[in-house]
Parts: structure tokens; C-alpha cells; sequence
């Protein structure tokens, strides 16, 4: 081997995501069908977070450079600092971390004292009850720990401004907790927040998503994410769908349009279809997903993008506990990589690169999707150059649709 | 007559729908136990589930039973079985013809219905010996006497002695038999003369090819004869030979004059047997033919299209194996710019063409789009030609037309005189030219009128059967071609003509209709990617519009913790939705919201 051999062979390390999925919840949302469990019993999740350990272990390499972590649930605030601290601690054994690193940690508003009988300390799963008159809420030490360790980003469901929306979707928090949240994680030393707001929730209206926007906005978060609620079977919303009134789908587009041009006022960049940044401030974890980058799943029920495959850990908590992690790996082949990357990559604004596109797949985007493309843009709903394709603000609202018929679904 | 004939009756049961025709036949076949109760099927004769889910008999059946009457004498009891529905007249007639004579069911309940009549007048031309039966005087509201005077005023037959029967207990089924074996006659015959037998009905086997259901009026038939079919003039060998048990096929090797029963000769397609033909011996033959039957003429064309367009050809073989046994169903190619490829099929009328539809979904597990029924209209042109149009598409455009002409029907409807009002108004805003109205007794009517068939072949049973909470029936038969203002409407989606939506309508209605479809076509239509206008035009005149606004919004789906597919099977399911719609110019359909702009009714 060469000297030159063994230089091109150096090549800068890949950049690794971690997604860490903590599948527990003090109550589960009217709305939520992801995997999570209501849990009451902090044994139960010392349980887990042992398990994840040993997921985490067997799983490290230090082929990557991680640049990402980020958890998700569930409620990961359910885990008590220390819990956090030991899994961060884990990662950085079996990983090799950038120091830059981008650590989200997804949480619900504290919930205040007024009820206590089901409230949730804070950061610490024990009922309300164990704890006795102690003061675990809102005393701003869990985020201080948090930072202490190294999480440097959170991201808040809010869902709405709106106390009598959160209740009927099934939110335990009221407007003021989460501000109170807010501003105790900022004075904590979180200079990066994300926050969640949901529209068509049931009896919303233009004029109340409105007093939510206004009101979140004012909150001065780096980053919003905003999503339409869905009706997915199987959740207790929607079997009760037809006792509410929900909006039809102009009003939807109305409430997406309202959504979209507030966010441009408070000077957010709106990057992806349902999501909203100021500048610099992009989620890189959740960019990789748009951009195909690798990605590692940990915990029940994560998904990975690693390796060239598509892993799906088991959903079974039994089977997690005893090591069984993963339930399916599956090979991506080169035409379903062009189908995800069309997919993904049209979820935001600066849409896909036709240059990185065929450097990719070795395809010419014109001569294969160009005709198609023409047609949608003629129609007002595309933005192209030479180089970039991207769907515009109109095209993000019916995407599904657009994406169904340029799409190649026979991969 | 020799002693076997003496002891042969052939007969058929005949009554309008729902008056207990196959559950008479069931007591029968019981009575005669020639199945005992515990072998006995729900209505052992209609035995295709189609036909038992709708309670009436598509084809015809028939059935040998041997009866031991009360005196002791055995006798060979040949019941045939017939259609009660109007479409299938052309299918009661040929069985009728096998027989000498027909058991008249009339409910206790309800009396004379319009298709009692017109079964009763069937039986009258072919000479056959009527028996009125009264059926359901189990029911509290049977008035056995009432529906006797009905009989004898109406039909003109004695009813005073004639049997009265609950069907469903088994009550008075003795008296049936009886009046079978005493009052019909005999068959008449000569056992020694040539060979001469009716061909009454035919069906496919996949073991012995067709089966053909004889009638032998002299003569004999055995296996090994060869045998000639005189009109269709072909001959064959016969190979089976036999009558038609409660169970299937008994092969006896012969038949007799007299006797009903099969023969197999290794034919290959029911098209080959031709209803009413007679046949022959080569060797030995009649001198003379029996008088044929006129053939169906379907008198209701659909375009019949696979909603997955690549199972043309599965729906092709499902029409030619539905044909094996329905000489009445035509169908030849079509193509539509908005369906594709399909059939023109005809139809004996909208039951028929129901039945179809069915045993085609049902049996062969085929999605059918179905385009608005038509029928057959004759058109003069400027040029002189004279054109016969069965589907819209090809309907000339108006500056070729001389004149046009639809086919009228005569019908008749017979109601309680509560609801006359109301059918008269129904048959006129139908375009009807009442003709008379008798009084049947003080509470029923009979109405005459001749109607466009047009106006019939969409909905026009239900509307008469809403009109008079049920009690109205119907019966028609085709009459004369009369002059008529008829245009075409066209349907446009986004400037673009959709052939199939087309149909040809009566001039004063061309506005209401075309407003109604362009509204169905709006609720109907998922709105697209892009605004679509709904025209309808007579040639270039735009008649009525609407439009489907411009989609705005579908599912803004997270992609929760990298989980991507979620979002690929919503795709992905978006995308097999999209292959079932079909493309009507630029506009995506589904097959379902096409059905439901067809099936216009009266309410919309």
C-alpha cells in the first residue's frame, strides 16, 4: 500500500445521529398512537434505562463522529437528571462525540402545584404522593442538571395557548406552566428551545390559533415546530372524532397558511414543511432524516438509518428488557433510496439538488422526473432552477399528493 | 293414448314475484316424496344463490317427480320452473311451451298483480290448462273469496273450486296434486311416429358440454341416435339420455312422447341450441317443424368496463361464460377514452342487466364501472341513411339528423286506487300517453300506458314501487318506435368530453338532468391538484356548470423519531388509491364516485 493509498483510505469519519427513544408518559395524549407507556413505577424505568445501556454498548462504534443525540418519547423529562447524565456518560464510552455535539431533550411543561394529586415531579417519575410536601416543581434544578451534563437543547409541546384546546387533546399542562416552564429552562442556561403547537385541534379556531401563535411567539423560542393534528385509528380521539368539531380542510389550509406567515413576521425561516427556525438555529438531528444521513435508533421501538439499512427495533417492552432489541433490518435498495430522498428532501425549502441527486443515483433528475415536475410547477406548485427543486409554501400544503404522482413507486 | 302417457303431467307454476311460486314447488317436490323433509334444500328449484338471496328464479328448471295418487295409480309429475320477472317473459313463454298446463299462484293477500296477468295471458297462448292456486291464506289478511271473483272477472278462468293453500304450513297441498292430476290433460302424441321434441331450455356442463332440456312430443329419443336440430340444421350423436331428478341428472338411456327430459351430444356451446327448435331423427325424420320461437332481442344496452383495466380479458371470459347459458345476453368490444377497453352488453331489461352486473362481481370477482343504461334508438339522417344507435357514443351529431325515434312500451300497472294519483303523475313527468284505466274491483285499478323505455330503464320500478309504498306492480312489453326530440348531453371535466357519461335524453328534460349530473359529478369528483371545471353541453351549447375547487391540504405527518415509514406507507397508500381512479381527461375518479353519478334516482 501506498502512502497515497492509505491517505485517500483516511477519509474525514461519517457523522453519526443518535435518537434515544424513553417510551414512558405520565398520561398518554388523546391524540398519541407512538409508543409509550403510562408509567407510574420509577423501578420500571430504572429497568429501562439499564436495558438502553446495554443497547448502547453493544451497539458503539467509534467508526462515527457523533454530532448529534437526541431524545424523544414518550416524555423523556420522565427520566431524572442522573438517569440522563449515566446514558450521555454511555454514549460518550462507546462513541466518539464531536464537541460540538447537538443534545436535544424533548419535555413536557412542569405542571404547578394546584394539583397536586397528579401532578409530576419534575424530572422524577415518583408519584406526587412519595414525595410528600417536598417542592419538586418548577424550582428550575432539573434543567440546571440537565445542562450540567451536556443536553444544550430542549424542545417543549406546547401544543396550543389555548387552556380549554390542551384538555380536550388530553394535555395535563395549562399556557402558564409552560411559560413558566420557559422561562425557568432559559434562566437554567438554555439558549436553544424548540416549542410544539399543534392547529386543527378540536373547537380551535382561526382567531384562537392566532392567540396561540401571538402567544408563543412572544415566548422568543429559537425554534417552532408545527403540526396538524391527526385522527390516527386507534387512538381515543378518534373514536370520539365525531363529538368534536374539527376543522375541514380548507380551514386547515386557512390555519397552515395563518401558521406560515405569522412565523415569517416574528422573522422565522420556515426550512421545512412543519418547521420553523431562526437563523442558524435548524434542528440538525431531525435534518438528517431530510437529508438521508445516518442515523442510530436506541431504545424500544427506535428506527435507525445505519449502514445502509433501515433498522426498526421491537416494540415489545419484554423482549427489550431481555436484549432482544432489534425486530427488522431491512436493505435499502438504490431505487427506494431515490424514492426517500425525493420524499424527504422535498419536506423542505431548499428542496433536493439536482447535482447531489445525480451524484447519488447517477440518474439525471430532468430526464427522469422533469416532464412531471413541469406539470406541478405549471400549476403553481413547485420552485426550480438548474440546480434546486423545491416545493413552495402552496406545494408544502398538498405534498402528499404531489409526491404521489411524481414519484417512482415501483423501486 | 298408450297407458304410460295417460299418467304423465307437465305442467309449470307461474305468479307474480313474491306470491310463493318456489315455495309451492318446494311443498310439492315434498308432498310427492321425491324429497323428504329432511333432505329438502330451502327451494331445491331456484338454485343459484343469486336467485335465492332475491327470492325470483332466473332460469328455468325442471324437475321430474313420481306421485302415487290417493287412488293408488302412479303417476310421472314433469314441474317446470319459470322466471317471474317481466325481463325473463321471453324465457316464462319457452317453458310454457313444454307444458299442458300451469298452476296460476295468486296471493290471498294481495290478488292479481300485473304480472299474474301477463304470465296468465302467456299461459293462454300456449294453450295451456290453467289452474288458479291460492296461496298465503294462512296470513289474516287473506280474503280467499275475493281473490277467487278477481280470477274469474280479470283472467276469465273458474276459480270458485280452485285450490286454496298456505304454501308455508303445507296446508291444502293434497288439493294441488289433485286438481294437477285431474285437470290438466294428458300429453297428446304418438309414441310411434317420428321423432319430433321441443327444445325448451339448454344449459353448460363441463362434463357432458350441453345439456339440452327436451320436450318429446312424438316419437322417441334414445343414445346412439342421430339427431338433427331442424332450424339451426346441424346434427349430432346423441351420448346421454335422461330426466332431470330433484337432484340432478338421471340418465334412463330413452325418452318417450310425452315425457320431459335431457339429452348430451357433445355440443359445444349453448349458442349452438337455439330455444324452441325441434328435433329430429336423421334417419327417421317429421315431416313438419314445430313453430319456433321468435329469439330475445335485448332490449337495454350498458357499457360494462373492469375497473382494473388490466382485467380486460378476465372479463371478457366471465361474459362468454355467463353467454354458455344466456342466449338472451349480448356483447361485443367497446373502448371509451375514460374507461378503456369493455363490452356493449344488451340486456333482456335493468333486472337482467342487474343479474349480470352481479353474477360478474360476485362469481368472478371482477370490479365493473358500468355506464348509464341505454336503449336502442333509431336515427334518420340527413343523407338518407337510417341508423340503429345503442350507445350514445356513436349518436350522430345534430346537424345530421333527419329525425329521430325511441322505442315506446306498452305497460301496465295495476295498484290500489289510493296510489293512482300518484302513478299518474309519475307516468306522466315520464313522458307517458295514458291510454285507459279499469277498475278491477272498487279498491284496485289497472293502468295502460305507453312509455319511453328510456324513461323506465333508470329508476322508474322504484319510483313506482315509493309511490305506492310497494303495493303497484308492473309489467311491459315492447311496443312501437315513435318520433321524438332526443338530444345528446355531454358531459365535460376540465374542457375535456368524457364519452362515458354521455346519454341521450329527452329535450325538456336535457336542463334538470344535466343540472343534477353536474351537481353529483361535483360532490362526487376529490378535489385535484388543480381547479376543475363540470360542463354540460347539447353540441357545443353549455348547459349547466359547476366546479371542483382546487385541493388544498392533505396530512402534514410528523416524522416522528426517524420513523420514515409511516410517511412511505401513506404514500404509498395514496398511490394504490390513485391507481384504482380513473382518468377522465386530466381529472382522477374513482370508479365508486363514477357509480354514484350513474345511479341517479328519483331523489336527487
Amino acid at each position: 500500500m501506498t502512502m497515497i493509498d492509505i491517505i485517500k483510505n483516511q477519509k474525514a469519519p461519517r457523522k453519526l445521529g443518535l435518537y434515544i427513544h424513553i417510551p414512558f408518559c405520565r398520561t398518554k395524549c388523546l391524540y398519541c398512537d407512538f409508543c409509550s407507556f403510562v408509567s407510574r413505577d420509577s423501578n420500571e424505568r430504572e429497568e429501562y434505562v439499564r436495558a438502553l445501556l446495554r443497547e448502547i454498548k453493544s451497539r458503539g462504534t467509534k467508526e462515527y463522529l457523533v454530532d448529534t443525540i437526541y431524545f424523544g418519547g414518550g416524555t423523556p423529562s420522565l427520566l431524572n437528571a442522573e438517569q440522563i447524565g449515566r446514558i450521555l456518560a454511555c454514549v460518550r464510552e462507546n462513541f466518539v462525540v464531536c464537541e460540538d455535539v447537538e443534545v436535544t431533550l424533548e419535555c413536557n411543561p412542569m405542571i404547578s402545584k394546584r394539583d397536586v394529586e397528579d401532578a409530576v415531579p419534575y424530572g422524577d417519575g415518583l408519584d406526587s404522593r412519595d414525595v410528600g410536601d417536598a417542592d419538586p416543581y418548577g424550582d428550575g434544578d432539573y434543567f440546571v442538571e440537565l445542562r450540567k451534563i451536556g443536553v444544550n437543547r430542549l424542545s417543549i409541546g406546547i401544543q396550543s395557548a389555548i387552556d380549554s384546546e390542551l384538555k380536550l387533546i388530553g394535555r395535563r399542562h395549562t399556557f402558564e406552566d409552560a411559560k413558566r416552564t420557559f422561562s425557568i429552562a432559559r434562566e437554567s442556561g438554555f439558549d436553544n428551545i424548540s416549542v410544539d403547537l399543534m392547529f386543527g385541534i378540536p373547537s380551535q379556531t382561526g382567531d384562537s390559533l392566532e392567540i396561540s401563535l401571538r402567544r408563543i411567539i412572544s415566548l422568543g423560542a429559537e425554534h417552532i415546530s408545527i403540526y396538524s393534528l391527526q385522527l390516527e385509528e386507534g387512538t381515543p380521539i378518534y373514536r370520539m372524532r365525531n363529538r368534536y368539531s374539527l376543522a375541514d380542510d380548507d380551514t386547515l389550509a386557512d390555519m397552515y397558511e395563518a401558521v406560515v406567515s405569522s412565523m415569517k413576521r416574528a422573522g422565522y425561516s420556515h426550512y421545512e414543511i412543519s418547521n420553523f427556525a431562526k437563523a442558524g438555529r435548524e434542528s440538525r438531528h431531525n435534518s438528517k432524516y431530510w437529508r438521508l444521513d445516518e442515523y442510530l435508533g436506541l431504545g424500544l421501538a427506535a428506527h435507525s438509518d445505519f449502514g445502509g439499512k433501515r433498522i426498526e427495533n421491537t416494540k415489545d417492552m419484554g423482549k427489550y428488557l431481555l436484549g432482544e432489541c432489534v425486530e427488522n433490518e431491512l436493505e435499502i435498495s438504490q431505487g427506494e433510496r431515490e424514492f426517500e430522498f425525493l420524499m424527504l428532501g422535498l419536506r423542505t425549502s431548499r428542496g433536493i439538488s439536482k447535482s447531489e441527486f445525480f451524484a447519488r443515483f447517477g440518474i439525471d433528475f430532468d430526464e427522469k422526473y422533469g416532464e412531471k415536475v413541469k406539470i406541478c410547477e405549471k400549476m403553481g406548485y413547485f420552485l426550480q432552477n438548474d440546480e434546486f427543486v423545491a416545493l413552495n409554501e402552496r406545494g408544502f400544503e398538498v405534498s402528499n399528493s404531489i409526491l404521489a404522482q411524481i414519484l417512482d413507486f415501483d423501486y | 293414448m298408450n297407458e304410460r302417457q295417460k299418467h304423465i303431467r307437465n305442467f309449470s307454476i307461474i305468479a307474480h314475484i313474491d306470491h310463493g311460486k318456489s315455495t309451492l314447488a318446494d311443498r310439492i317436490l315434498e308432498a310427492t316424496q321425491t324429497l323428504t323433509k329432511r333432505e329438502m334444500e330451502e327451494q331445491v328449484l331456484d338454485n343459484m344463490d343469486l336467485e335465492k338471496e332475491r327470492g325470483i328464479t332466473i332460469k328455468a328448471r325442471a324437475v321430474k317427480l313420481d306421485y302415487t295418487a290417493p287412488d293408488g295409480e302412479k303417476y310421472v309429475l314433469n314441474l317446470i320452473d319459470t322466471p317471474g320477472h317481466v325481463d325473463f317473459n321471453y324465457e316464462v313463454s319457452r317453458s310454457l311451451n313444454a307444458c299442458e298446463g300451469a298452476l296460476l299462484v295468486v296471493d290471498a293477500t294481495q290478488g292479481i298483480e300485473a304480472q299474474t296477468l301477463a304470465n296468465a295471458y302467456l299461459a293462454v297462448d300456449a294453450n295451456l290448462e290453467i289452474v288458479p292456486v291460492i296461496n298465503k291464506i294462512d296470513l289474516p289478511s287473506a280474503d280467499i273469496q275475493r281473490c277467487r271473483d278477481e280470477i274469474e272477472d280479470i283472467i276469465g278462468i273458474e276459480a270458485q273450486e280452485c285450490p286454496a293453500v298456505s304454501a308455508k304450513t303445507g296446508l291444502n297441498i293434497q288439493s294441488v296434486l289433485d286438481a294437477v292430476v285431474e285437470l290438466i290433460p294428458a300429453p297428446e302424441g304418438d309414441e310411434n311416429a317420428p321423432l319430433k321434441a321441443l327444445l325448451f331450455d339448454s344449459y353448460y356442463d363441463s362434463y357432458l358440454g350441453v345439456v339440452v332440456y327436451v320436450k318429446i312430443i312424438d316419437g322417441s329419443l334414445k343414445v346412439g341416435d342421430k339427431i338433427k336440430m331442424m332450424s339451426a340444421d346441424q346434427t349430432y350423436d346423441v351420448v346421454d339420455v335422461g330426466t332431470m331428478e330433484p337432484f340432478g341428472l338421471k340418465s334412463s338411456g330413452e325418452l318417450h312422447s310425452g315425457e320431459v327430459g335431457y339429452f348430451a351430444a357433445s355440443i359445444k356451446s349453448v349458442g349452438d341450441t337455439r330455444i324452441g327448435d325441434t328435433i329430429t331423427l336423421v334417419d327417421n325424420p317429421t315431416s313438419e317443424a314445430l313453430p319456433g320461437f321468435k329469439a330475445a332481442q335485448p332490449m337495454v344496452y350498458a357499457g360494462i368496463y373492469p375497473a382494473d383495466g388490466s382485467r380486460y380479458g378476465d372479463l371478457r371470459d366471465a361474459l362468454e361464460k355467463l353467454k354458455l347459458n344466456d342466449a338472451a345476453l349480448t356483447f361485443e368490444p367497446e373502448t371509451s377514452i375514460a374507461l378503456g377497453f369493455g363490452f356493449r352488453c344488451g340486456f333482456l331489461g335493468l333486472l337482467h342487466m342487474e343479474i349480470i352486473e352481479e353474477r360478474l362481481e360476485r362469481e368472478f370477482n371482477l370490479d365493473l364501472i358500468t355506464t348509464a343504461p341505454s336503449v336502442i334508438y333509431r336515427v334518420k339522417k340527413r343523407n338518407g341513411e337510417d341508423v340503429m344507435v345503442d350507445n350514445p357514443s356513436n349518436y350522430p351529431s345534430p346537424d345530421e339528423i333527419e329525425a329521430a325515434y325511441e322505442p315506446l312500451v306498452k305497460a301496465s300497472i295495476i295498484t290500489p286506487t289510493e296510489y293512482v294519483g300518484g302513478l299518474m303523475d309519475l307516468c306522466q313527468d315520464r313522458r307517458g300517453i295514458f291510454i285507459d284505466m279499469k277498475y278491477i274491483d272498487t279498491t284496485r285499478v289497472e293502468l295502460h300506458y305507453k312509455l319511453p323505455l328510456n324513461e323506465i330503464i333508470y329508476d322508474f320500478f322504484d319510483a313506482l314501487k315509493s309511490r305506492s309504498r310497494g303495493y303497484a306492480s308492473l309489467d311491459y312489453e315492447l311496443d312501437e318506435y315513435n318520433k321524438s326530440d332526443l338530444v345528446k348531453l355531454d358531459f365535460l371535466l376540465n374542457g375535456e368530453q368524457v364519452d362515458a357519461l354521455s346519454f341521450i335524453v329527452h329535450e325538456e328534460k336535457a336542463y334538470a338532468r344535466a343540472r343534477r349530473i353536474a351537481e353529483k359529478l361535483k360532490e362526487n369528483i376529490p378535489r385535484q391538484l388543480f381547479e376543475v371545471p363540470i360542463q354540460a353541453a347539447i353540441g357545443s351549447k353549455i348547459i349547466a356548470r359547476e366546479t371542483v375547487k382546487a385541493m388544498r391540504k392533505d396530512v402534514l405527518a410528523k416524522c416522528y423519531g426517524g420513523d420514515i415509514t409511516r410517511k412511505k406507507k401513506l404514500l404509498e397508500k395514496q398511490k394504490e388509491g390513485k391507481k384504482k381512479m380513473r382518468q377522465l381527461g386530466s381529472v382522477q375518479v374513482s370508479p365508486e364516485a363514477f357509480m354514484a353519478v350513474l345511479k341517479l334516482d328519483d331523489n336527487d
